[in-house]
């Protein structure tokens, strides 16, 4: 295996801020939280899951996607599209298959999105296996794993002494070229994957459920705030307004913004009229998980869901979809 | 964690009476999570009154759910009749409710138990509890527990000491860092009993202050907005700290303004059945305003 240490790491990396924007686990007033770092010295190399998955990155959670301005009678319109490369850096597993589930709608499916694909294309993933299952997390029963390399540019794993280096693309390959790695004996620890398997049923076995109690059961202490969706890695409900940002003599600004939405906000639903065709919480949390279990994968092919166990630790009253997934797989009898 | 199972077993004795006897067609209590705290519980079958719990990690303000009982299931019908566990903290919301004609007295059953303070998950006391001497809550239908003997504590407010000794600029700074971690999920007004408004003003789609930018200016605006309409009304529940995922200390703010209105007014939310006099009191002779 190739092996870099920690300080080879560091100074590799205080040469990567210098031409892309780096992202990396941080320490906010004591959340641990993917955010912009400029140099090593602001990333944390030893965290659980960052509470908020990479998703903000891709798609994020507010962006300006037009500038318009009107200077008399003259318009010019101008597209918001970042020119630099981004990193990011210490990426979990389950946070990169984050991303490939959003491409198969907004890249795969046309027209591609052309603000997200454009980040897609400027991002590199550099991940960081997990050494263990943290609490709530199920990503074994999804089709990943804590060491799981799929979707992501470059994998680290702890080893003594510093970290094993498995490339895994040829976009990651190029970006760590001048990373100071050694060849070393041995593979590294496998991670630990204790805990209970959680039964996900294929999307059919979903559609008779459709009207059982199971989601006035868990829905119905459901606050309609927005936490699952929006530490949700795959969730990618959005909202577009124009913003007046400037009005003076002859001159006007407006900025066209995208912004993340959620489907469990009693007003997501809201149609001109007033009316709603998901008014209660149980409807929106079912709407949620067929989401997630049904429409999704059968709609664009993978699982809504990458078992990071975000929205489980999160929820302000334990709504639990291993619990949900559980109460289907023993409805349906399978 | 003290498990008061006597006082458990009233609760469900109480819940399965209720709804035996046609009283109500709901109990709202709190039953075990799957991760072993406490979750709420709707109870409509007399049969499953025995998932109800008691302990000092039932922490949620029950009262919030009221709001989803006051329409019918369907057209046509009648809103159900609920019943609702309520601690000393969560009954001053039923007080709020009721004087802002939000809730129906003779529709709502409060479950009213003593309270000896709660625990977080690592078992320390919460520090709304720390600060509380109420052990009997304001308004009840039944009493359910013995209440405990404890010396009155005064609130002298020591918890706003630390904002209030930064000047105007270092505070601005304080806050303006706590609301930069918002991710604005509304988890904070979504569990508020007080704040029931068909469309937030700061939700609306003509927002005349705010857009819908994830943004720190929107976040400033809508917190400081919030406080600002809970003034006289918000009952130190903290339901609003406790359910934020980024730990944004949003006590400070409505603590703050429980102070000026105690001291302006001699009001404190819930207390007693009363609307908040901030609102409807301004300017009238008498007023200290």
């Amino acid at each position: 295996m190739k092996v870099t240490t920690l300080d080879a790491l560091r100074s590799w990396l205080d040469t990567v801020v210098g031409e892309y924007d780096v992202v990396a686990p941080r320490d906010v007033d004591g959340h641990v939280l993917y955010r912009p770092v400029a140099t090593s010295g602001e990333i944390v190399f030893s965290y659980e899951r960052p509470e908020l998955s990479v998703k903000d990155y891709l798609l994020p959670a507010t962006e300006v996607l037009l500038r318009v301005e009107k200077r008399g009678g003259e318009v010019t319109v101008e597209e918001n599209l970042a020119d630099r490369g981004q990193v990011i850096f210490g990426v979990r597993p389950c946070d990169a298959h984050g991303p490939a589930t959003i491409d198969a709608l907004f890249l795969e499916q046309e027209p591609p999105d052309t603000y997200y694909s454009h980040h897609r294309a400027r991002t590199v993933l550099i991940g960081m296996a997990c050494p263990q299952l943290w609490e709530g997390c199920f990503c074994t029963s999804v089709g990943g794993a804590p060491d799981d390399a799929t979707h992501l540019d470059v994998l680290l794993r702890r080893v003594d002494g510093g970290f094993a280096v498995d490339t895994v693309t040829e976009k990651g390959a190029k970006l760590i070229a001048g990373l100071c790695v050694e060849e070393r004996d041995g593979a590294p620890d496998a991670p630990t994957t204790e805990g209970e398997a959680v039964p996900v049923m294929p999307p059919d076995a979903w559609r008779p459920l459709f009207g059982d109690n199971i989601w006035m059961r868990h829905g119905e202490r459901c606050l309609s705030c927005r936490i699952c969706t929006y530490v949700c890695p795959t969730c990618r409900c959005f909202d577009v307004a124009d913003r007046v940002v400037e009005q003076g003599a002859g001159i006007t600004r407006i900025e066209r913004i995208r912004v993340w939405d959620a489907c469990t906000s009693t007003n997501y639903r809201r149609a001109a009229g007033g009316h709603n065709s998901r008014p209660t919480k149980p409807v929106r949390l079912r709407n949620r998980s067929f989401c997630k279990f049904r429409y999704y994968p059968e709609d664009y092919g993978p699982l809504g869901c990458v078992g990071c166990g975000r929205c489980i630790v999160s929820c302000p009253v334990d709504i639990d979809i291993t619990e949900v997934l559980q109460d289907v797989a023993e409805r349906s009898g399978r | 964690m003290l498990v008061n199972e006597a006082l458990a077993q009233q609760v469900r004795d109480q819940a399965r009476e209720l709804l035996e006897g046609g009283r109500v067609d709901c109990v709202i209590g709190y039953e075990t999570g799957p991760r072993g705290g406490a979750r709420p519980a709707f109870i409509y079958d007399a049969a499953d009154v025995t998932r109800l719990i008691w302990n000092q990690a039932c922490v949620h303000n029950l009262v919030t759910y009221l709001h989803d009982k006051k329409k019918p299931p369907r057209r046509g019908e009648q809103p159900p009749r609920v019943a609702v566990v309520a601690k000393p903290c969560d009954s001053r919301a039923v007080n709020v409710l009721l004087a802002e004609g939000q809730i129906e007295r003779e529709r709502v059953f409060v479950i009213g138990v003593t309270c000896e303070g709660l625990e977080d998950e690592e078992g320390a006391a919460l520090p709304r509890c720390l600060r509380c001497a109420d052990r009997v809550p304001v308004v009840y239908d039944v009493l359910l527990g013995e209440p405990p003997e404890v010396s009155p504590v005064e609130d002298g407010y020591g918890d706003l000491a630390g904002v209030e000794e930064m000047g105007a600029s270092e505070r601005l700074a304080f806050w303006l860092r706590e609301f930069d971690r918002c991710i604005r999920c509304y988890a904070c007004r979504q569990v508020c009993p007080g704040c029931y408004c068909t469309t937030c003003m700061f939700e609306r789609d003509d927002g005349l202050w705010i857009d819908i930018g994830i943004e720190v200016s929107q976040k400033h605006l809508f917190h400081l907005g919030r406080a600002l309409h809970l003034a006289g009304r918000c009952v130190e529940c903290d339901e609003c700290e406790r359910v934020c995922p980024m730990d944004i200390p949003l006590s400070l703010l409505n603590r703050r303004l429980t102070r000026e209105m105690e001291e302006l007014y001699g009001h404190r939310a819930g207390r007693e059945e009363v609307l908040t006099p901030l609102l409807f009191e301004l300017g009238e002779e008498g007023s200290p305003i």
